[in-house]
């Protein structure tokens, strides 16, 4: 891996594409999109449904392959990496926070924290530890050994964000993390969540379709049709009102 | 270890598809442990029912019969009879044999009208020298052999008649009593390879061991005792001599049964048979010796009937027989269904459950877990589902197998029985048959649970590998994509 310093962007994009089938059946996921995304940068990937947000965020987070084009994560190119070195990569730079919470249903709390770090080579007690300073940080330590059926809807997002934070990634990933949860909640992931990128300095990428959460960003990517009409530090209220 | 905690968690909080997939696989084993059981217990009732036959220690018999035909219990002699139904060199074999003595012209015991008394000792086996003995017992394989002398001590009692034809005739006129006693001699010195074993013996003693004291003693079977009013320490004439009943005799199942026992060199003397013997036992030094002796033992001795305990097994007819024959086929065949069903079963749950996991086995990928180990969840869960399976499908195995040792069932087994005590004087020999009960058991031993809760967890592993090979052409993208 090429050497990371503070200047070396967390992720370069060059023309990267993603489509799916092909000849007349062929869809364009992504269109040849270039960005740079900074590190410790907080970037809102906002767009309407189809216009490739999520599959953006899985190209980021190395659970798919471009179809074209290139991607560097920290300067070094994904593509040169195999199956297990992007699993390496996921389990040691990434977090990733769902719209679904994904937690393991039969799994308790601080046992769906822990499962990130499982495939790592740390003692039971070091792992635990681990997923209880950061349960401890959502604030529901006292939910622990509870399991997530027995969670309300915005609990269970904060085990999620737990999970994604309690391998010390250098970037977060978050898929429409408020798409499942009341207003009261998702404003209290959303502060969650922007509170811990300010005191952990992570890189934090954000898909939404909601104008309140993108404003919340440093940093606005819109797309649309897969690809990058706007990247902007404005506010899309404004904009829009404009 | 949280790869335990997280597959003991999977089996303990989705108890459905555990239980599910269990059940499957302990159907499957269980049947299999029934059916071996039901093997085994059929193997061990015709082993109760074979051990009689050849007696104690003998793995082969021989003798020389002659093929016997059925003359459907005319009674007839001479040329009108089952005598005459065989061969001229057969006929001539078996007047030699018996020194003329199947001649009988009873116008030569006196005047029509006087009383008569005759003795005659008759034999339907060929005989052959006793040094014959020693040979066998020679022989690469063999262990030991003895010689039995089996005659019948025909006795006739009556008036004259006016006529007769010699060479055996058709009896008319005058009246007559025939009584047949079938007696065998034993090597009272080989006790375990006689025709009449100790363990035979209900009431009284066996015969002395040793020739000069067995002389005079007599041990008889047990129905030819009751039939005739014989007792321990009483006394009965075999071939017009007077013996001591010293003992009584259970009846073998399919061997060759006499009427009395006695020691042989002084059945020898009272036939006029002297260094002459009718059937030798023999005993293998092993398992594998037994049909290497049979081939060599009837290229050896001309004419020679070599029969083993398999010969004799074959012969076991009955619902034991049809039972054991249900057993291996049909029994066998329907294991070996039925656990492949099981291990279907466990494999198409286990898919489904894959299936079903699909987000969650593709939000592992998005966090880290390497193809590897989310195969080796999958394939572990499965594995110790097939364990439960398996402890399952013996539990029920054994309990099966208990419920039918307390039933009890009985099977019929009957088997052809030789028997000198049913000849007619003046026909060549009869085959009656015998039959008996035996109680069916089921008898599970440690082996064969090993190898049902062996099959159970080769079952599971066969799912899980599917599941397992499903999960891994698993792509994360793809696993959260088709979740929402």
């Amino acid at each position: 891996m090429s050497k990371v310093n503070d200047i070396t962007p967390t992720y370069e994009l060059e023309e990267a594409t993603r489509s799916y089938g092909e000849g007349s059946t062929l869809v364009l996921a992504l269109d040849a999109l270039s960005l740079t995304i900074k590190r410790g940068e907080f970037a809102a990937v906002f767009g309407p449904s189809g216009s490739g947000k999520t599959t953006l965020l899985q190209l980021l987070g190395a659970l798919d392959r471009p179809s074209g084009g290139s991607i560097q994560f920290e300067g070094q190119p994904l593509e040169a990496l195999g199956d297990s070195g992007l699993a390496e990569l996921r389990l040691r730079a990434v977090g990733f926070v769902f719209q679904q919470f994904n937690l393991i249903p039969t799994l308790t709390a601080a046992e769906n924290a822990e499962v990130g770090l499982a495939p790592l080579a740390i003692s039971r007690a070091e792992r635990r530890e681990a997923a209880e300073e950061h349960l401890e940080a959502v604030g529901l330590a006292p939910r622990a050994r509870h399991r997530p059926t027995q969670l309300s809807g915005g609990e269970q997002q904060r085990v999620a964000i737990a999970r994604a934070l309690a391998g010390s990634p250098r970037v977060v990933l978050a898929d429409e993390p408020t798409g499942n949860l009341d207003t009261r909640n998702g404003e209290m992931v959303m502060e969650l969540l922007t509170r811990l990128h300010s005191e952990l300095r992570i890189t934090l990428v954000l898909v939404t379709h909601d104008e309140w959460i993108a404003e919340r960003a440093d940093r606005v990517l819109r797309l649309a049709d897969g690809r990058l009409v706007e990247d902007s530090a404005v506010p899309v209220a404004e904009e829009v009102a404009q | 270890m949280f790869y335990l905690q997280y597959l003991l968690a999977e089996l303990r909080r989705r108890p459905g598809r555990t239980a599910l997939t269990a059940l499957g696989l302990a159907v499957g084993v269980g049947l299999v442990v029934i059916v071996g059981a039901l093997s085994r217990g059929l193997d061990d009732a015709q082993d109760e029912v074979l051990e009689p036959l050849t007696g104690v220690g003998t793995d082969l018999s021989v003798s020389r019969p002659l093929a016997v035909p059925d003359d459907g219990g005319s009674g007839a002699v001479g040329p009108e009879g089952p005598f005459g139904q065989l061969s001229e060199r057969e006929q001539s074999e078996l007047q030699r044999e018996n020194e003329n003595g199947l001649d009988f012209d009873l116008t030569e015991l006196g005047d029509p009208g006087d009383r008569f008394t005759e003795d005659r000792v008759v034999a339907t086996d060929l005989s052959f020298p006793t040094s014959e003995v020693a040979r066998i017992r020679r022989l690469d394989g063999a262990e030991d052999a003895a010689a039995s002398l089996t005659l019948n001590a025909v006795n006739i009692e009556g008036t004259v008649p006016e006529a007769s034809v010699p060479g055996g005739a058709a009896l008319h006129g005058g009246e007559f009593d025939v009584t047949t006693v079938g007696v065998s001699g034993v090597d009272v010195r080989k006790p375990g390879l006689a025709t009449v074993t100790p363990d035979q013996i209900a009431r009284g003693r066996y015969l002395s061991e040793s020739p000069k004291r067995a002389r005079g003693e007599v041990v008889v079977d047990v129905a030819f005792a009751r039939q005739n009013g014989v007792g321990v320490g009483g006394e009965t004439k075999v071939a017009g001599e007077e013996f001591d009943v010293v003992g009584l005799a259970g009846a073998p199942r399919g061997g060759a049964a006499s009427n009395a026992y006695v020691e042989l060199g002084q059945l020898q003397e009272l036939s006029d048979r002297e260094g002459r013997v009718n059937a030798i036992q023999v005993r293998a030094d092993s398992a594998d010796a037994v049909s290497g002796l049979e081939i060599e033992i009837a290229r050896q001795l001309e004419g020679a009937e070599v029969v083993t305990a398999s010969d004799l097994a074959d012969r076991v007819g009955g619902s034991l027989a049809d039972a054991d024959n249900l057993s291996s086929k049909l029994g066998t065949a329907l294991a070996i269904v039925a656990l492949l069903a099981a291990f279907l079963i466990a494999t198409l749950l286990t898919l489904s459950s894959v299936q079903k996991r699909i987000r969650e086995l593709g939000t592992l990928k998005a966090l880290g877990w390497r193809q590897r180990l989310v195969v080796r969840q999958v394939a572990g869960e499965s594995l110790v589902q097939g364990a439960i399976g398996g402890l399952l499908g013996a539990a029920i195995g054994i309990a099966s197998a208990g419920i039918i040792d307390a039933i009890g069932p009985t099977l019929e087994a009957s088997v052809e029985q030789q028997s000198s005590g049913g000849f007619d004087p003046f026909g060549q020999g009869a085959v009656s048959a015998g039959g008996t009960d035996v109680v069916l058991g089921a008898p599970v031993d440690a082996g064969l649970l090993v190898l049902a809760i062996g099959l159970a967890i080769v079952g599971g592993l066969l799912a899980g590998a599917a599941g397992g090979l499903r999960a891994a052409r698993l792509r994360p993208a793809e696993a959260l994509r088709s979740a929402e």
